[in-house]
């Protein structure tokens, strides 16, 4: 039976255009540096560039929102059919993996060292029994135990580039991956502009230098009591990233205690005593985001852990 | 008793592992947003069945990858092997109908009060590839090519779309070009159009050719983050032989009905359509909703209109349930004839085909989505009803106690998998 071709739009590049059409450009108030949003990785993302030309801020927005979106795509445990799902349902199967990915679970690899086994990429499996919004109930210890079993980098068979999961456990890179977004599209972005930038993808974020002024952009330090409202002040950042662990809304009240939602990956159980937040300045975001989280988990001996770093940090109790 | 550490500085050792991590190079990540060197596969098999009519089993692959320099190739194989009876366009009547091939080689019956149907046989394959390229930031151009054979048809079609981005990328705009060339060669030779099955043979013709050329304008605007909406108009131009040589018509007794003899079919030598196909997806939390809505005229009188519905609705770890529903009326092309009357003027076009008639046909359908072994399953079941006038007003005397429209119901099922490697 004849068909003729027949010319249609197809839904791939719908999707496409979706995420392409969500970035907003606009002048900032006071028209001396464009702001550009959009979304990814679950979380809102800015950037403050100080070019002149729309174009210029157009195409240097484009080239972070793709970037961003680029690893969102390949990373989220979230998204079907891209290497993090395939890992997780490989049911005990080798998975080859690419060079970026190589060097992103190398990495992985050595924070689990470095932080004598506290930061776990295969932690995620507690999210099934841990929920952290209001009225979400309190898991039984039991279930809190069944999934420990399913957690432990040391489980897993990693030699580059192949990959190794027991069957049930998970990989998540989320951790990880809003930081990792941010640096390299700092190194993106430095390519190919001279202009002073901040990048901020929820709250993580990299200035690569003073404004044309010569003065430090200014980041506000949220108060975790009235997050998004209420700033506990702010600082001038010259250059360098800042990153924070911590969210004073997700927790979880239980016979008096309060459980933040750091969780521990050998005890199956929130840290306790941890501070609500810890922003941390570095030379690179993951640097930063990493020391917080690895601080958190330290519980109340995170400020001394903090000090040790001699870095600079913000920390909220 | 725990002994209580002192914490040690990880800092230098966590710099340097960050300053490895980071120390990719940039283009080769930055490019792209699909994985590279990754085919993507979409996989499926189709099994239509009319029941006592016509059954087709078709296995598909879409594989698509992003090539070197960013541009979209995407490669398509299909295979159609159709079997059963297809209605020849004689209508049911008080006597057995015998029907002849036009070169003579084989022979068919239908009894009394039987829709006349002829064997169909025939395998299909096609391949088609198109091949998506970023001309400048803000357009796309995708070329396109195809080739489908089967016994007595050869297809060749060629296409070119243009995208471009405006509107701060809420707006896309698309134009595009398509050409078609077909081949016709009916097995047992062409038919002489118009002429009585009962005339002497006056040799029957060999090979017939068509073209097509398919214009497409379109725009797709982002209405709100969750919301879509698409117009495309497509006008459409075929020229050449586009009767159907298989198709003939009854020539019934003007009083009582009783067939006398049968004409082969003819239609116009062109065909100019106009086609407006408008959809709209839009995102709920989770769900999402795809309305869309279809009209088609052409200048053989045919206005069409289609009505397509589907809900996503996702239950959790991936799986999904979509319902489909599809309305789809239309009206008979000016020449449509559920046969001719002897002795009257011999139209100079007519044919029979129920698929110029007058119907109504309305298809329900159920999808189920699901993550398996890395990659997406999904199978389809959908029921198609089509119907027509089974007893029109101008049937004749034995015309008035036969079905002239038998009701067309098909069952589908479509096995899919997506994944990549």
């Amino acid at each position: 039976m004849p068909t003729s071709s027949s010319l249609v739009i197809t839904s791939s590049s719908d999707a496409t255009a979706l995420a392409v059409a969500q970035r907003e450009l606009k002048a900032a108030p006071g028209g001396d540096y464009w702001v550009g949003r959009f979304a990814a990785m679950a979380s809102p993302c800015e950037l403050l560039l100080e070019v002149s030309a729309r174009n210029e801020a157009q195409r240097l927005l484009d080239i972070a929102a793709d970037e961003a979106q680029r690893i969102e795509k390949k990373y989220s445990r979230y998204r079907k059919a891209n290497l993090i799902h395939r890992i997780n349902h490989a049911e005990g199967a080798r998975v080859e993996v690419d060079e970026e990915t190589t060097r992103l679970l190398d990495y992985a690899d050595q924070l689990y060292r470095l932080s004598e086994g506290l930061f776990d990429i295969t932690a995620g499996v507690l999210r099934r029994v841990w929920h952290f919004e209001a009225g979400a109930p309190f898991p039984e210890a039991s279930e809190v135990v069944q999934c420990l079993q399913h957690i432990g980098w040391q489980k897993v068979r990693w030699k580059a580039p192949h990959i190794t999961l027991p069957a049930g456990m998970e990989l998540d890179l989320g951790g990880i991956g809003k930081e990792y977004a941010v640096d390299r599209t700092a190194a993106l972005l430095a390519a190919e502009t001279d202009s002073s930038f901040v990048i901020n993808f929820g709250g993580d974020l990299f200035i690569n230098k003073p404004r044309r002024d010569g003065n430090p952009w200014q980041v506000a330090v949220d108060d975790p009591d009235a997050s998004g409202r209420h700033h506990v002040g702010a600082v001038g950042i010259s250059s360098g990233a800042l990153a924070t662990s911590g969210d004073a809304r997700r927790h979880l009240l239980h016979n008096g205690r309060r459980y933040g939602h750091i969780l521990n990956p050998q005890t199956g159980w929130p840290v306790e005593n941890a501070p609500r937040s810890i922003t941390i300045h570095a030379g690179s975001c993951m640097e930063a985001g990493m020391l917080a989280t690895i601080a958190m988990l330290q519980g109340a001996a995170a400020e001394e852990f903090l000090q040790a770093q001699g870095l600079p940090y913000w920390l909220i109790d | 008793m725990q002994l209580k550490r002192h914490p040690q500085s990880i800092r230098a050792a966590l710099a340097a592992a960050t300053c490895t991590v980071l120390a990719q190079p940039l283009e080769a990540t930055a490019q792209t947003a699909s994985d590279e060197g990754t085919w993507d596969i979409q996989s499926g098999i189709l099994f239509y069945d009319e029941g006592d009519r016509i059954q087709v089993i078709e296995p598909v692959v879409d594989a698509s990858k992003t090539l070197e320099d960013g541009s979209l190739l995407t490669l398509r194989a299909v295979v159609d092997t159709v079997t059963g009876a297809s209605p020849n366009g004689a209508s049911a009547s008080d006597t057995v109908q015998t029907f002849t091939s036009p070169s003579g080689n084989s022979t068919y019956t239908a009894a009394i009060g039987e829709t006349p149907m002829r064997n169909v046989e025939d395998v299909r394959v096609a391949f088609s590839g198109e091949w998506e390229k970023e001309l400048t930031r803000m357009v796309r151009n995708t070329l396109g090519g195809g080739i489908s054979n089967e016994t007595d048809f050869l297809s060749l079609s060629i296409s070119d779309t243009i995208k471009l981005d405006v509107n701060n990328r809420q707006t896309t705009l698309a134009a595009g070009l398509g050409l078609t060339l077909d081949n016709v060669s009916p097995s047992g030779g062409t038919p002489v159009e118009m002429q009585l099955l009962s005339a002497p043979s006056s040799g029957v013709g060999g090979d017939e050719t068509k073209n097509s050329v398919e214009l497409m304008l379109g725009v797709t605007q982002i209405l709100s983050p969750r919301t879509l909406t698409q117009l495309n108009y497509t006008m459409s131009h075929s020229s050449g032989y586009l009767t159907d040589p298989y198709k003939i018509l009854s020539v019934v007794d003007g009083t009582s009905g009783s067939t006398l003899d049968y004409r082969y079919e003819k239609r116009p030598d062109s065909r100019t359509s106009n086609i407006l196909n408008w959809r709209l997806n839009h995102q709920l939390n989770e769900d999402v909703i795809y309305l869309g809505y279809r009209y088609f005229t052409d200048d053989w009188g045919i206005n069409a209109h289609t009505v397509d519905l589907k809900y996503r609705s996702e239950l959790g770890n991936g799986l999904y349930l979509q319902p489909h529903l599809r309305l789809y009326q239309q009206s008979a092309a000016d020449f449509y004839h559920h046969s001719l009357v002897a002795g009257t003027t011999v139209p100079e076009n007519a044919s029979a085909d129920l698929r110029l008639a007058e119907m109504d046909s309305t298809t329900i359908g159920l999808k189920l989505g699901m993550p398996l072994a890395g990659g997406d399953f999904t199978v389809r079941i959908e029921h198609m009803t089509q119907e027509g006038e089974s007893s029109p007003a101008n049937a004749i005397g034995v015309q008035q106690n036969y079905d002239l429209y038998p009701t067309l119901d098909a069952n589908i099922i479509q096995f899919g998998y997506h994944f990549e490697f």
